[in-house]
C-alpha cells in the first residue's frame, strides 16, 4: 500500500468520522457517510486479492457489514440504537469467523456476545433510560482529537501489517506443516474441544471459576447497594428526583 | 624524704583534687566546711613547694664567680652544672618529670613530626613561682574563709579558687609551650568564672565577659607564636629529650641549642622569624598582664571579689605573662629588636596607669590601675634585655605579690566593715575604727611607694638601675630610649607614691564618715581576715632584703643562666645615685598628697577645676577613653556585620532554601493539570503513548 | 487461497474495528456506551487472533479468543452491576461529569460550557405511545419510591 493511499485513508477516515460523531447538530452526518464508506472503500481495496471471486466477494461483503455497523453503532445519538447496531456487528464479525473456520467461535460470538453481554446490555440501557434523550448523548467529549487518534492508530498498525507482509516467507507456516501432519480435521469443533481439554484443561477450569467468581461478585454489589440504601434513606424529598453535582441540561 | 618528683606531683595535683571534691561534696555535704579540701590543699602544696625549693637548693652547684660577656670565659669549673661545648660558661639547671605522652603524630609534606609530651620541670624560677603562687593563694584563702561567709555560693567559691591554684601551678610547671598555653587558657577561665562569680549582677557578668575577650585577643597572638616557634624549630618543648638512639631531640629552651656559639645555629632562617615571635609572644603576655593596650579588663575586674582580685588580679595570673617573657627570655636575646617593644610597652603603661590612678574614686580600681602600673614596671625591666633587668623584673613580680595582695585584703577589709561600699567619697576617716587595717594597709602603701627598707624599695630600685645601666650602655641609639623610659619610670613612681597615699589618706584620714549600708558593724573582720594582713605585712616589710638571695638562685636557671653568659651578671654593688633619686619621688609624691588631702582639701577641688578646664582631670578619670574608642572601633563594626550577616541568612540562605521547595511545587504544578478525573482523558493520554511507541518501533521496518 | 492475503486482510479488519472502539470510547459520554466501544476492541482482537491461528496451522488462536470471550462475559456481567449502581447514586450516566478524582485547581469543564459547536440539537420527539387499558391488577405502587427513582 502505497504512502499516499494510506494517508488518504486516514485524512478521509478521520474527517468522516467526526462528521459522523454526534457533535450537536445534524448537519453534515450524510457527508459523514459517504466520505466514510470511500475511505472503507479504500481501505478494503488495498488489501490483495484473495484468490477466488466468491471468496473476495464474500470476504468483503462481511467486512463492510462488519465495519459500517460498527460505525454506526459508535456514532448514533440513541443508546439503544448503538446496541442494536452493535449487535449486527456481532454478526458480521460471526461471519468472518465461519469465513476462517472457526464455526464454534462464530456460533459462540453470538451465543454469548449477542446473546448474553448484548442483552444485559441493553436491559442496563433500559433500568437507567432517561426520560428524553440525555444531553450527553448528543453531544461527543473531544470528537475531531478521539477520530484524529483513532484512525491514526489504524494507519500506523496497517503500516506495520503491511511492511510485515513484506517481510514474510513465501510459505506461511500452516501450509509448511500441512505437508507435514494431517490438516485440521473435517470437524474442527472437536479438534478445538480435543485442544482445549487436554493441552488448556487448568485455562478452562480457571476459566470456570473465574466465571462462577463473576457471577457471585455481580450478585453482591448489587446486593450491598441495596442494603445501604435500606439503611440509609436518601435525603432527597419525594419529588425531588436526585441530582448530580453539576446542573445539567437535560433537553 | 620524698623526691623531688612527688613533691612536684603533690605540689600540682593536691588543689586539682580538692577542686574536684569541693565540687562534688560542696553544696550537699561540706556546705560552710567547703573551706576545708581547699584549705588543706593549698596548705599541703605550700609545704610541698617549699620541699621542693629546699631540695632543689641542695642540688644546686656553687656558682661561677663572675659572668662575663660572651668571649670572657671564666676559669670556674664546677663538677654538677651542664656546661657548653667550651667547657666554660654555666648553662643552668633543670630536671624534667615526664609525665606521659599526650599526642604523636606523623609528619606529613615535609614537615617534622608533631610531638607533646607532658612534662612537668623543676628549675629555680619554677621554684620561685611555685612559692609565690602557694603562699599568696594560702593566705588568700584564709581570708576568703572570713570574707565570704555568708555568700550562698561558698562552695563554688573555694572549688573555683582552688581550681585557679592547680592552674597556676601547673603553668609555671610545664616544659611545653602547648601545655603552657593549655594552663594559660585555663587560668583566664578561672579569672572569667571568678570574676564573674555573682553572676546574676549584670556588671559582674559583663566584666567576666570583658576579660575572657580581651585575653582571648591576647591568646590568639600567643598562638600564632607557638605555631611559628614550631614551625622554625620543629618542636614545643623547653627541654632537650634524649630519644632512643642516644640522638638529642632539642628544646626550645634546652641546653642543646643555647650552648651554641651563635644561639639556636640557624634554626630560625631570618631574623624577622624570631622578632615576629617574640611579638608574638609578647601580645599574648599583654592580654594576661593588663599592658596597654589590653589593660581595659583589669579595671572592670573588681566586680569580682575582693579575695579573688588579690589572687588573681594582683599577685599571680596577671604575672603569668612576666613569667613568659622571663622563660622566653633567649628568644628575645637574640631577637635584637623585640625587647625594645617590650620596654616602650612597659613603660607606656607604668605612666599611662598611673595617670588614670590619680583621679579614681574607687580604691579598688586605683588598686587595679596600680597593678596595670607595677606591671609595666616590671616589663620595663624584662625589655633591656639584660641579665640585671630580668632579675630586676622576677624580684619586683616577688616583692609585689606581697604588698599587693596585702593592699587588696586591706581594701576587702575596709569593704567589708562598709557594707560593701568601695567608694572613696562615700566614706573617710576610719583609722580609728579599724586600726589594724590601717597600719597593714599604711605599710603596704610604704611598700609600693617605694620607701625603704620596705619591699618595693629594693625591688623598683633594681628595676631602675638595670634600666639605667642599659641606658648608659649604649648611650647613642637605643640609649636615648632606655634613658626616656628610665626618667618615665620615675615620674611614674612619683605618681605612684601621690594616688597610693591619696588613697590612704582618703580613706583612713579624715573626718569620719560611715555609709548606711555599713548597718553599725564598722569594725574589723574576724581573725581569718586580720591574720593573712598581718602575714603579708611580715613579707611586705621583709620580703626586699631576700633579694641577696632571690638574684643568684634565678641564675641557676636555664634561661637566665644564658642571659647572664650573654650579657653579663650586671654590675654588683647599691646603686646610691638611683635609690637617692626613686626616694625622692617617693617622698615627693608623699609630701604632695599629704598637704592636698590631709591639709587643704579645697585646694584639691580648685585644682581639680584647674585641670578639669584644662581636660586633664578628665582624661585621667574617664580611663583616657579607651573603652569608648574600643567600643566605636571593634565592638560597634562587629555588631552591624553581626545584623549584616543575619539579613544575608534570612534573605540570601532561606531565600535559596525557600526557592528549592518553591521548584519542587512548580515542578508538581507542571504535571498537575494532567489530573483531571476524567477517564476519557486518561484514555486519550495512554493512547497517546501508545501512538509514540508505535510509531517509533515503526521505524525499523519502513528504514 | 492466498493465505497472505487473508492474514492481512483479518489483521486490518480486526485493527480497524480496533480503531473504532476506540473512537467510541474516546467521544461518548454514556458509560453504557462506552463499554460497548471496548468490546468492540474485544472483537477485532478476536479477529486478529484468529488470524494469527490460520496463518500458524494451530488452533491456538481459537483457543486464546475463546478464553476472551469468557473473560469480556465476567467484566460484562461485573461492569453493568457497576454501572447500574452507579446510575442509581448519581442519576445519570455521563461520564464527562465525572470528576471528583481530580487534583485541585484542575478541574475539567463540562463540555456544555465549553464546546463552541453552537445549539444542541433537538432531541428526537418521544413516539407517542397509545394508552392501552390497564391489563390485569395493577402492581402496588410506592409513590415514595415513584418519586424517589430519580427522572433525569
Amino acid at each position: 500500500m502505497t504512502t499516499w493511499l494510506l494517508v488518504g485513508t486516514v485524512v478521509l477516515g478521520a474527517v468522516a468520522l467526526w462528521l459522523l460523531l454526534p457533535r450537536g447538530r445534524k448537519a453534515g452526518r450524510r457527508i459523514g457517510a459517504v466520505l466514510g464508506a470511500v475511505a472503507l472503500g479504500m481501505l478494503l481495496g488495498s488489501l490483495p486479492p484473495l484468490g477466488g471471486w466468491f471468496a473476495q466477494g464474500l470476504f468483503w461483503l462481511l467486512a463492510a457489514v462488519t465495519l459500517g455497523s460498527a460505525a454506526c453503532a459508535v456514532s448514533f445519538r440513541n443508546p439503544v440504537y448503538c446496541a442494536v447496531w452493535f449487535g449486527l456487528t456481532l454478526f458480521g464479525t460471526a461471519g468472518l469467523l465461519f469465513f476462517q473456520g472457526a464455526q464454534f467461535l462464530g456460533a459462540a460470538t453470538i451465543i454469548i456476545y449477542a446473546g448474553a453481554i448484548l442483552v444485559t446490555l441493553l436491559f442496563v440501557l433500559m433500568l437507567a433510560n432517561p426520560r428524553g434523550q440525555a444531553a450527553y448523548d448528543r453531544r461527543a467529549w473531544e470528537a475531531p482529537l478521539a477520530a484524529t487518534v483513532g484512525v491514526v492508530l489504524l494507519g500506523l498498525f496497517s503500516t506495520g501489517f503491511f511492511s510485515t507482509l513484506k517481510a514474510m516467507p513465501e510459505e506461511t507456516p500452516a501450509q509448511a506443516a500441512a505437508e507435514k501432519r494431517q490438516p485440521p480435521g473435517k470437524y474442527p469443533v472437536s479438534a478445538l474441544g480435543a485442544e482445549l481439554f487436554s493441552r488448556h484443561l487448568v485455562a478452562v477450569e480457571v476459566a470456570g471459576t473465574l466465571l462462577l467468581a463473576a457471577l457471585a461478585g455481580a450478585v453482591a454489589v448489587v446486593a450491598q447497594h441495596a442494603q445501604r440504601e435500606q439503611q440509609e434513606p436518601r435525603p432527597a424529598a419525594p419529588g425531588q428526583p436526585t441530582r448530580p453535582q453539576r446542573e445539567l441540561t437535560v433537553r | 624524704m620524698f623526691s623531688l618528683d612527688v613533691l612536684l606531683l603533690l605540689v600540682v595535683a593536691s588543689p586539682l583534687a580538692a577542686a574536684v571534691v569541693t565540687a562534688a561534696l560542696g553544696p550537699r555535704l561540706l556546705r560552710q566546711r567547703s573551706h576545708l579540701p581547699a584549705l588543706l590543699a593549698v596548705a599541703l602544696s605550700l609545704a610541698a613547694a617549699v620541699g621542693l625549693a629546699w631540695q632543689w637548693a641542695k642540688q644546686l652547684p656553687a656558682l661561677p664567680a663572675q659572668e662575663h660577656h660572651a668571649g670572657q670565659a671564666t676559669a670556674e669549673h664546677t663538677q654538677e652544672g651542664k656546661h657548653d661545648a667550651a667547657g666554660d660558661h654555666y648553662l643552668g639547671r633543670e630536671h624534667v618529670l615526664l609525665l606521659w605522652r599526650w599526642a604523636a603524630v606523623q609528619g606529613a609534606w615535609g614537615t617534622a613530626p608533631f610531638v607533646v609530651d607532658v612534662a612537668l620541670r623543676v628549675d629555680t624560677l619554677t621554684c620561685l613561682m611555685l612559692l609565690v603562687v602557694n603562699l599568696v593563694g594560702l593566705l588568700v584563702v584564709i581570708y576568703s574563709v572570713g570574707y565570704m561567709h555568708d555568700d550562698p555560693g561558698y562552695w563554688r567559691y573555694f572549688s573555683y579558687v582552688a581550681l585557679f591554684v592547680f592552674s597556676m601551678n601547673m603553668l609555671v610547671s610545664v616544659s611545653n609551650f602547648l601545655l603552657l598555653y593549655v594552663f594559660w587558657e585555663a587560668v583566664g577561665l578561672c579569672s572569667y568564672l571568678l570574676i564573674g562569680f555573682w553572676y546574676q549582677r549584670p556588671a559582674a557578668a559583663d566584666a567576666g565577659k570583658k576579660a575572657f575577650l580581651v585575653n582571648r585577643v591576647g591568646d590568639f597572638g600567643f598562638a600564632l607564636g607557638v605555631f611559628l616557634l614550631w614551625s622554625a624549630l620543629g618542636t614545643l618543648n623547653f627541654h632537650d629529650t634524649v630519644l632512643a638512639d642516644g640522638q638529642v631531640a632539642p628544646g626550645v629552651l634546652g641546653q642543646h641549642w643555647l650552648s651554641m656559639p651563635v644561639p639556636y645555629g640557624g634554626a630560625w632562617g631570618s631574623r624577622t622569624a624570631v622578632v615576629v615571635a617574640c611579638l608574638l609572644l609578647f601580645v599574648g603576655a599583654c592580654g594576661k598582664s593588663a599592658q596597654f593596650p589590653l589593660h581595659v579588663w583589669l579595671p572592670d575586674a573588681m566586680e569580682g571579689p575582693t579575695p579573688v582580685s588579690a589572687l588573681i588580679h594582683a599577685a599571680t595570673m596577671v604575672t603569668a605573662g612576666v613569667y613568659l617573657v622571663v622563660r622566653a627570655a633567649p628568644m628575645f636575646l637574640v631577637s635584637q629588636s623585640a625587647h625594645l617593644v617590650v620596654a616602650a610597652i612597659g613603660g607606656l603603661t607604668a605612666l599611662m596607669a598611673a595617670f588614670i590612678a590619680l583621679t579614681q574614686t574607687d580604691l579598688k580600681r586605683v588598686l587595679a590601675y596600680s597593678t596595670v602600673s607595677q606591671l609595666g614596671y616590671m616589663f620595663l625591666a624584662l625589655g633591656t634585655a639584660s641579665f640585671a633587668g630580668l632579675v630586676a623584673g622576677m624580684f619586683h613580680l616577688f616583692t609585689h605579690a606581697f604588698f599587693k595582695a596585702l593592699l587588696f585584703l586591706g581594701a576587702g577589709s575596709v569593704m567589708h566593715a562598709m557594707g560593701g561600699v568601695i567608694d572613696m567619697n562615700r566614706f573617710g576617716g576610719l583609722r580609728r575604727r579599724l586600726p589594724l587595717t590601717y597600719w597593714t594597709f599604711l605599710l603596704g602603701a610604704l611598700a609600693l611607694a617605694g620607701v625603704a627598707p620596705l619591699a618595693g624599695f629594693w625591688s623598683k630600685d633594681a628595676v631602675l638601675a638595670a634600666v639605667h645601666a642599659r641606658a648608659l650602655e649604649n648611650p647613642l641609639g637605643e640609649g636615648y630610649l632606655y634613658l626616656t623610659l628610665y626618667y618615665v619610670g620615675l615620674i611614674a613612681a612619683l605618681m605612684t607614691a601621690f594616688y597610693t597615699f591619696r588613697a590612704v589618706f582618703l580613706t583612713f584620714h579624715g573626718e569620719e564618715r560611715i555609709p548606711e549600708e555599713a548597718h553599725g558593724h564598722a569594725h574589723e573582720g574576724p581573725w581569718w581576715m586580720t591574720v593573712p594582713l598581718v602575714l603579708l605585712a611580715v613579707g611586705a616589710a621583709g620580703a626586699g632584703l631576700l633579694g641577696g638571695v632571690v638574684t643568684p638562685w634565678l641564675q641557676h636557671t636555664p634561661s637566665l643562666a644564658f642571659a647572664a653568659r650573654l650579657t653579663g651578671t650586671g654590675h654588683h654593688g647599691f646603686h646610691w645615685d638611683v635609690a637617692a633619686l626613686s626616694t625622692a619621688m617617693a617622698l615627693g609624691g608623699m609630701a604632695l598628697a599629704a598637704w592636698f588631702y590631709l591639709a587643704q582639701r579645697e585646694l584639691v577641688r580648685s585644682l581639680a577645676e584647674t585641670f578639669r578646664a584644662a581636660m586633664l582631670y578628665q582624661l585621667s578619670y574617664g580611663k583616657l577613653f579607651l573603652d569608648e574608642i574600643y567600643t566605636v572601633m571593634v565592638v560597634i563594626p562587629l555588631r552591624v556585620l553581626g545584623w549584616v550577616l543575619f539579613i544575608l541568612d534570612q534573605f540570601l540562605i532561606d531565600g535559596l532554601v525557600n526557592l528549592v521547595g518553591h521548584l519542587v511545587r512548580a515542578l508538581g504544578g507542571l504535571f498537575r493539570p494532567l489530573q483531571t478525573g476524567l477517564v476519557q482523558f486518561y484514555a486519550l493520554a495512554m493512547l497517546l503513548g501508545l501512538l509514540v511507541l508505535l510509531a517509533s518501533l515503526l521505524r525499523w521496518p519502513l528504514g | 487461497m492466498n493465505e497472505h492475503a487473508l492474514w492481512l486482510g483479518y489483521q486490518v479488519v480486526g485493527a480497524a474495528l480496533v480503531a473504532l472502539g476506540i473512537v467510541g470510547f474516546l467521544a461518548r459520554r454514556n458509560l453504557i456506551v462506552m463499554f460497548l466501544a471496548v468490546e468492540m476492541m474485544l472483537q477485532g482482537v478476536a479477529l486478529s487472533l484468529v488470524g494469527w491461528g490460520r496463518y500458524h496451522g494451530t488452533l491456538d488462536g481459537q483457543v486464546l479468543v475463546l478464553f476472551v470471550l469468557t473473560v469480556a462475559a465476567c467484566e460484562a456481567a461485573l461492569a453493568m452491576a457497576l454501572a447500574l449502581m452507579l446510575f442509581q447514586r448519581r442519576g445519570h450516566l455521563d461520564t464527562a461529569a465525572c470528576f471528583r478524582l481530580h487534583e485541585p485547581g484542575q478541574e475539567a469543564q463540562l463540555v456544555e460550557e465549553v464546546s463552541p459547536e453552537g445549539e444542541l440539537e433537538e432531541p428526537e420527539p418521544e413516539p407517542a405511545w397509545p394508552h392501552l387499558p390497564p391489563a390485569g391488577v395493577e402492581p402496588q405502587r410506592d409513590p415514595e419510591q415513584e418519586a424517589y427513582r430519580s427522572h433525569v
